[in-house]
């Protein structure tokens, strides 16, 4: 139970410290005020922006100490309110928006990682223990070219060869049907953020599994009379489990990254590409929100990839 | 049963290796020789300037390569291949200064808080994890979006986010060699810790961080054409990553891609030589990890 | 030995090859014998001898890239053509025949639970459900001596000590009832005092199962009076085929000679020198002429560098592979001719004494 304590402890305490990093480089990195409101803010001569001026000092403080300011946004985080763009009148708070553009994020996010497993564990395997010595050399040529090749350019590359020239996939994501319908949209975007993470677990388990495979249990399991497919995922898997997991852990920060740019590619309006719009646009209450998120989701899943660890290995509860 | 449990008679991975770097290594490296040279001798080479317009009259941009113009023109008609020159000057050098602080910084951080332990030591490993606990380019982004941003930002930023793992790798080391006679020898003969961190530690803490930089110079040079690719990246001037976003747009990818594939292809060349030298590199030393693992 | 009914097992001329870097290795050089149902067997012989790579041709445990000749028949089927079909005989290895191997340490999987280890071929073979395979694994763990069974399912193979991992591993082995069960140093790895439980509680568990079994050991000792017969390989032929006490009381083969001299006795002298057997076994990557043994043999003549000697009958299921059988009158002028001449036809040198004087001072250690 201290274990977990402690643990979740630390998770908080990171998570508190993510916070302060997040809001005192906003804060502290040029002219909050301008930060907010961008051009405006600098204009203290027309009377409609200097309402604005006052009502922003007003909702977010700005007349108060740094560390008060912290506090209050904190509180307000917390209990959902993300606060309002400001470079965009009229329009709605940052949470509905948020609210809008997640669950298409998550949905390209989740099928990447799914595909990432899907793909790259089995071939792993595969190019471990097979003895067809020219496929298994064509297939680390290939792995090594998706690792090689940057997440954007390899995006470009597949949506050219099979958005335009084969005219498989959709090559334009339509927001105005149905989510479901429209899953399948999703494939070759999660494809380009999923290849190059499944070539990083084909090399690790293929180097892996080689070994594993060298060692006396897996002669004893073959003496049992087993299956290879039992034998392979149900012995040789087992001592890459804690780097397969590990491999997760890194795999879901280059999605969190390569979901922004994969988002622009293939024009998604997601949580990504919310992100990257607002840099542009400078609405920092909305950059705020979103890194937050983001880095809060990034945090949570390197927690549960810690709790995975721990139940893989019980030696690590000791 | 066909399970390969004994290793295949000709597997050469075991065996002594000759020790001349063979093909492997030369073929990617006669690559990164001639994109560096290129690039560093660009103002004094017989090329086409990259922001001039070579309009053809009658015809539209961007045209596609040919023997005026060997990577084509994008769509405002400018010489690609030029371009992908000054747009590899840019992303090398930041590739480079990036790796350069990254190490400097962080692996003298690492290395101090390796040996020196105590508050310092716990200070420093908090702080890495809380910036390790960024998604890596949310970090960068959301710090280059407050800034101005040229070359030298760009590197500092990109550095900033690479202190983090090769502080902790430094570190890592630093302790694993700390523990070691030699370093509790030298301190039993009075020897200051600034000394003991050069002349015992530094030099074996050198060796498994002299893996990563090559590691670490693919990795900035990505970062780069990634923030590129998403238009965040230098203001002025040209980087590998600039061009390709340029290219793709649905109309220019469709019609014109070598407006995108020219840089794509240089990029990943370069990308996929600095990779596979460092897989040669790896299996040629034969993986000795000193002091981190086995 | 008794019965009217076919072998269990026949092997007939069995030949396996390896391509290896420095040529074709002959690991195993046409070997037969036969295994009756509930009998059990020695094979004794050096490293390179061919016995393990024998027991493992049995297993269907070779690489993909050996090279196999002979006969193999199993209760009437076609080893070898079941091997080669993969398919089609998922249910015969692991339980049928089952094999037992030298390390249990490396044997198990060192992150699975002991009892799953047990369990899995019962679930696998016989489609048993996880409680009903727990509860036969917890049973086996009785059977093969190993004190509170329960607990010990949920453990990890570093957890318990070298005999008991041995027995687990044993116990894994008996899981579908097996009718052959091989054993391939299975003491090797052990503390000398836990060796002899784990034989004794490989021959109880022999008899109460009516199972036959194959003992593959370097340790003529071990055999002693544990197996009914004894197979006696070097250089991946057979170099003396018996029943058990023949091999001890009336050995026939020089090598057979040598081994025994070398186990040390209990109730000799102390200080006593042990007798090695000079040199070392040949690699087989070209079968020589004559005899393999012939240039450590102390009755070596010409005969036997020139000539192959053939498996030749002794009388009583007793067959040797010698020119100069030990005790014979051949052997005995042999040895005669030898110590006279102080070297044997292949240049061993002899003591006159007739012991090789290689015995004397090679092998183990300072011998002065």
């Amino acid at each position: 139970m201290r274990f977990w304590g402690l643990r979740v402890g630390m998770l908080i305490a990171l998570l508190l410290a993510v916070s302060m990093f997040t809001f005192g480089a906003m804060n502290l990195l040029g002219d909050p005020l301008f930060n907010i409101l961008g051009p405006v803010a600098g204009d203290t001569e027309n009377p409609e922006n200097l309402a604005k001026i006052e009502a922003a000092k007003e909702q977010f403080y700005l007349d108060r100490p740094l560390p008060e300011r912290y506090v209050r946004w904190l509180g307000d985080f917390v209990t959902g309110d993300f606060g309002v763009r400001f470079s965009a009148s009229g329009q709605p708070p940052v949470s509905e928006v948020i609210k809008e553009r997640l669950p298409r994020t998550l949905a390209l996010s989740g099928m990447a990682m799914t595909f990432t497993l899907a793909i790259g564990i089995p071939w792993g395997v595969w190019s471990g223990s097979t003895t067809k010595k020219g496929l298994d050399r064509l297939s680390t040529g290939v792995a090594f070219f998706l690792v090689s090749i940057p997440n954007f350019a390899l995006g470009v590359v597949l949506l050219y060869a099979v958005g335009f020239r084969l005219g498989w996939m959709p090559v334009r994501f339509d927001a105005g049907d149905p989510f479901w319908q429209r899953m399948h949209q999703l494939v070759l975007p999660a494809l380009t953020l999923a290849l190059g993470g499944a070539a990083v677990y084909q090399r690790l388990l293929r180097t892996d599994m080689i070994t594993t495979l060298q060692e006396d249990f897996i002669l004893m399991a073959r003496a049992k009379g087993l299956s290879r497919r039992h034998i392979l995922f149900r012995h040789a898997l087992r001592p890459s489990l804690f780097s397969v997991v590990t491999l997760f852990g890194i795999n879901a920060g280059a999605v969190f990254g390569g979901a922004l740019i994969v988002e622009l590619i293939f024009g998604i309006p997601g949580i990504g590409s919310l992100f990257v719009e607002s840099i542009f646009r400078e609405d920092f209450p909305v950059v705020l929100a979103l890194v937050m998120i983001l880095t809060a989701g990034f945090v949570v899943m390197n927690f549960v990839v810690d709790v995975l660890y721990s139940i893989i290995d019980p030696r690590v509860r000791q | 049963m066909k399970l390969t449990a004994e290793p295949p008679m000709d597997e050469s991975s075991g065996a002594v290796k000759a020790r001349r770097l063979g093909l492997g290594f030369w073929l990617p490296m006669g690559w990164i020789f001639l994109i560096v040279g290129v690039a560093l001798l660009a103002p004094v080479l017989p090329l086409k300037d990259p922001t001039d317009y070579f309009i053809r009259p009658g015809e539209r941009p961007p045209y596609p390569p040919s023997a005026d113009h060997w990577f084509g023109t994008d769509q405002d008609a400018r010489d690609m291949f030029s371009r992908i020159i000054s747009g590899a000057r840019v992303s090398l050098a930041v590739g480079f200064m990036t790796v350069t602080m990254s190490f400097i910084v962080g692996g003298t951080l690492g290395m101090v808080a390796g040996l020196v332990r105590g508050w310092f030591d716990r200070l420093a490993s908090f702080l890495f994890l809380v910036v390790l606990s960024f998604p890596g380019i949310v970090l960068v982004i959301l710090i280059i979006a407050l800034i101005d941003r040229s070359v030298l930002t760009i590197s500092v930023v990109l550095a900033i986010g690479g202190i983090a793992p090769v502080g902790r790798l430094a570190r890592a080391a630093t302790l694993s060699f700390a523990e070691r006679e030699f370093v509790i020898a030298a301190r039993t003969l009075g020897a200051r810790n600034s000394r003991i961190l050069f002349r015992e530690l530094l030099p074996n803490v050198v060796i498994p961080m002299g893996a990563l930089v090559l590691l670490g110079v693919a990795a900035a040079i990505l970062a780069e054409g990634g923030l590129a690719f998403l238009g965040l990246s230098i203001e002025k001037g040209e980087t590998w990553g600039k061009l390709i976003r340029n290219g793709s747009g649905s109309r220019v990818l469709r019609d014109s891609p070598w407006v995108a594939f020219g840089p794509i292809t240089v990029m990943f060349l370069t990308l996929a030589s600095i990779n596979y030298i460092g897989d040669y590199l790896r299996d040629f030393f034969n993986v000795r990890e000193t002091g981190l693992g086995q | 030995m008794t019965g009217r009914q076919a072998p269990l097992l026949s092997i007939r001329d069995l030949k396996v090859v390896f391509p290896t870097p420095i040529g074709m290795v002959h690991a195993v050089d046409g070997v037969s014998f036969d295994l009756e149902a509930g009998q059990s067997m020695g094979i004794v012989g050096e490293s390179g001898s061919g016995k393990t790579v024998t027991a493992k041709t049995l297993m269907n445990l070779l690489p993909s890239y050996a090279l196999v000749d002979g006969s193999v028949n199993f209760d009437g089927r076609d080893l070898r053509a079941l091997a080669a079909e993969r398919k089609t005989e998922k249910h015969l290895w692991g339980v049928e025949i089952s094999m037992v191997f030298q390390d249990p340490m490396t044997s198990l999987n060192p992150v699975k639970k002991v009892g799953e280890q047990i369990a899995e071929s019962v679930r696998y073979h016989l489609g048993q459900t996880r409680t009903a395979a727990r509860r036969q694994a917890g049973d086996l763990l009785e059977q093969v001596g190993i004190p509170e069974p329960g607990r010990r399912l949920d453990e990890y193979p570093h957890q318990l000590s070298g005999g008991l991992r041995q027995r687990v591993v044993i116990a894994a082995a008996l899981a579908c009832e097996p009718r052959i069960l091989i054993a391939d140093e299975p003491t090797t790895s052990l503390d000398v005092t836990v060796q002899k439980h784990i034989l004794d509680l490989l021959d109880d568990l022999r008899t109460a199962r009516g199972m036959a079994m194959i003992l593959v050991t370097h340790d003529l000792g071990v055999v002693k009076g544990r197996t009914d017969e004894v197979m006696v390989m070097y250089a991946g032929r057979t170099m003396e085929e018996a029943s058990t006490e023949a091999v001890f009381s009336q050995q026939g083969h020089p090598y057979t000679e040598a081994l025994i001299e070398t186990i040390p006795k209990i109730n000799s002298a102390s200080h006593t020198r042990l007798v090695p057997i000079p040199g070392q076994p040949p690699v087989t990557t070209s079968p020589p002429t004559g005899c393999p043994f012939a240039d450590r043999c102390r009755y070596a003549t010409d005969l036997c560098v020139a000539q192959d000697p053939p498996l030749t009958a002794l009388g009583n299921g007793h067959h040797v592979a010698c020119h100069t059988p030990v005790r014979t009158p051949a052997a005995k002028t042999a040895l005669a001719a030898n110590a006279a001449r102080g070297h044997t036809a292949t240049g061993l040198e002899i003591h006159q004494s007739g012991v090789p004087i290689g015995a004397v001072t090679g092998g183990l250690g300072e011998q002065t």
